[in-house]
C-alpha cells in the first residue's frame, strides 16, 4: 500500500526472528513466542472464549508459525498482521466444531491487569492512517457489526443474534460496509 | 488483475478475512487463495487493512507449560546454555566456592596468634608451641619433642602475670595439638604476662590450683602485634 508505514522496533525485531525461525534456527522460536503469544492468546481467547481450547489454538498457531516461516519471510509482510491471522483462521476453524458447546463464564480467562507493559496492537502495528480514517466514515452500527465479526470470531447468524437485528440486515450492512471500506482505501 | 476479477474476487476475499465466509464456502475459498495469486493478493490486503480492528484485543499471558507443549510437538531441542551464560555461570560457581572456602579456612584457621610462646628444652629443640589467640579467646599448644616425665605425671602450664599468682592454662598434651578456650581469669593472666611456665604435677594437674613445685621450664611470652 502507498500509506505503509516504515516498520516500528518491534516489528523489526519479530521479522528478524521470523527470518531466524525460516533458515530452522531452533533457538529462534521461543523469543518468538515470549514476544507474541500473549497478544495471540489474548485474539485466541476473545473468539474461542473457552480457556482449554484457546489454549490448544495457541500451540496450533506457533506450530503453523514454525512450518510457514520460510513463506512468510520471503513474502515481507507484516510480522504480527501475519501471525494475528493464522491465530484467527485457525479459531474459526475450531469454532467450525465448537461453538455449539456451552461457554461456561467462569471459564474465562482473566484478562491482564491495567499496569501490564502494554503489547497491545498499537505497540506492534505501524499501522494505516489511512484505514482509520476510511473505518471513521462507516456508521456505528457497521463498526460495531465488523468487530463483532473480526474481533469476536461471530458469524452473520451470531451478530443478528447478539444485536437483535435481521440476519438479511445484518448481511447487507457488513456487505456495504467491506465495499465502502475498499472504495475509501482504494481511493 | 482485470478489474473485474478484483470486483469479482474481493467481497469474497473481505468476508473471509473477516471471518464471516463460513462453512462449506469458505473451505472452497481456502483452496482457491492457495492456488491463485490474485486471490492471495486480496486476502492479504484485507488482512493489513482490517488489522486495525483488533487494536483494542488485550494480551493475555498463557500458561507456562504451553511453550514446553509447542516445543514437543515441533521436536525442538533443549535450549543448549550459550557459551557467555555459561561462563557467567561458571565464574560465579567459582567465586561462591572461593568465598566458601575462604570463609571456613577462616572458621578453621584462627589467623596470626596475639601471643606466641616458644618452650624448649635445654637441646634446643622445641617441647611445646604454645600460641595464644587473645582476641577469640582461645589458645593452641602444639606437642614438640617432650623432656622424660615421670610416671603418673603431667606437665602443666601457668601464665605468670607480674605483680600476681601463677595461673593454669591447663595440662600439655603429650603429642598432637590441642585448642582450648581461655577462661577470663586465664585471659587476665595472660594480658599481664611476660612469661610463661611449665610444672609438673600431678595426674590431671594440680589439685590446688597453684603450681605444686618449681617450674621445670619457663619462657617468655612474645606479643604479636
Amino acid at each position: 500500500m502507498p500509506d505503509r508505514a516504515p516498520p516500528t522496533d518491534q516489528e523489526a525485531r519479530l521479522q528478524e526472528l521470523l527470518d531466524r525461525c525460516a533458515a530452522r534456527d531452533a533457538g529462534a522460536l521461543q523469543p518468538l513466542y515470549e514476544l507474541a503469544a500473549p497478544l495471540l492468546f489474548g485474539c485466541l481467547t476473545r473468539i474461542l472464549r473457552r480457556r482449554a481450547l484457546a489454549e490448544e489454538a495457541l500451540q496450533d498457531v506457533f506450530v503453523t508459525i514454525w512450518q510457514r516461516a520460510a513463506q512468510f519471510s520471503a513474502a515481507r509482510g507484516k510480522p504480527m498482521t501475519w501471525m494475528i491471522s493464522i491465530a484467527r483462521y485457525r479459531a474459526i476453524d475450531l469454532l467450525r466444531h465448537e461453538r455449539s458447546a456451552p461457554v461456561l463464564v467462569g471459564e474465562l480467562p482473566e484478562q491482564s491487569s491495567e499496569d501490564e507493559p502494554s503489547h497491545e496492537l498499537g505497540a506492534w502495528w505501524s499501522g494505516s492512517a489511512l484505514l482509520e480514517r476510511c473505518l471513521a466514515l462507516l456508521t456505528d452500527r457497521q463498526r460495531n457489526c465488523l468487530e463483532l465479526a473480526f474481533v469476536g470470531g461471530n458469524s452473520h447468524e451470531d451478530i443478528a443474534r447478539l444485536t437483535g437485528n435481521p440476519l438479511g440486515t445484518v448481511k447487507s450492512w457488513i456487505r456495504r460496509a467491506l465495499q465502502s471500506l475498499r472504495q475509501c482505501l482504494e481511493e | 488483475m482485470t478489474p473485474r476479477d478484483k470486483r469479482l474476487v474481493d467481497p469474497l476475499a473481505a468476508e473471509y478475512v473477516l471471518g464471516t465466509l463460513r462453512g462449506p464456502a469458505r473451505r472452497r475459498f481456502e483452496r482457491w487463495r492457495a492456488s491463485s495469486a490474485l486471490v492471495a493478493q486480496r486476502c492479504e490486503f484485507w488482512e493489513e487493512q482490517l488489522i486495525s480492528l483488533a487494536r483494542e484485543v488485550r494480551p493475555i499471558q498463557p500458561p507456562p507449560h504451553l511453550w514446553q507443549g509447542i516445543r514437543q510437538r515441533l521436536n525442538l531441542p533443549q535450549p543448549r546454555w550459550r557459551p557467555a551464560y555459561a561462563l557467567a555461570i561458571a565464574a560465579s560457581v567459582l567465586i561462591v566456592i572461593g568465598l566458601s572456602l575462604v570463609l571456613y579456612w577462616r572458621s578453621i584457621q584462627p589467623g596470626p596468634p596475639s601471643e606466641l610462646a616458644t618452650i624448649a628444652a635445654p637441646s634446643g629443640a622445641a617441647a611445646w608451641q604454645v600460641e595464644v589467640y587473645s582476641q577469640r579467646g582461645q589458645m593452641i599448644v602444639r606437642a614438640g619433642q617432650l623432656p622424660a616425665r615421670p610416671a603418673n605425671r603431667d606437665f602443666e602450664l601457668w601464665a605468670l602475670p607480674q605483680g600476681g599468682k601463677p595461673v593454669s592454662l591447663g595440662v600439655l598434651p603429650v603429642t598432637g595439638t590441642v585448642q582450648h578456650g581461655l577462661t577470663g581469669t586465664q585471659q587476665e593472666a595472660l594480658a599481664h604476662a611476660t612469661q610463661i611456665a611449665v610444672t609438673v604435677e600431678p595426674s590431671g594437674g594440680s589439685p590446688t590450683g597453684q603450681p605444686s613445685g618449681t617450674p621445670v621450664f619457663i619462657a617468655p611470652l612474645r606479643a604479636i602485634s
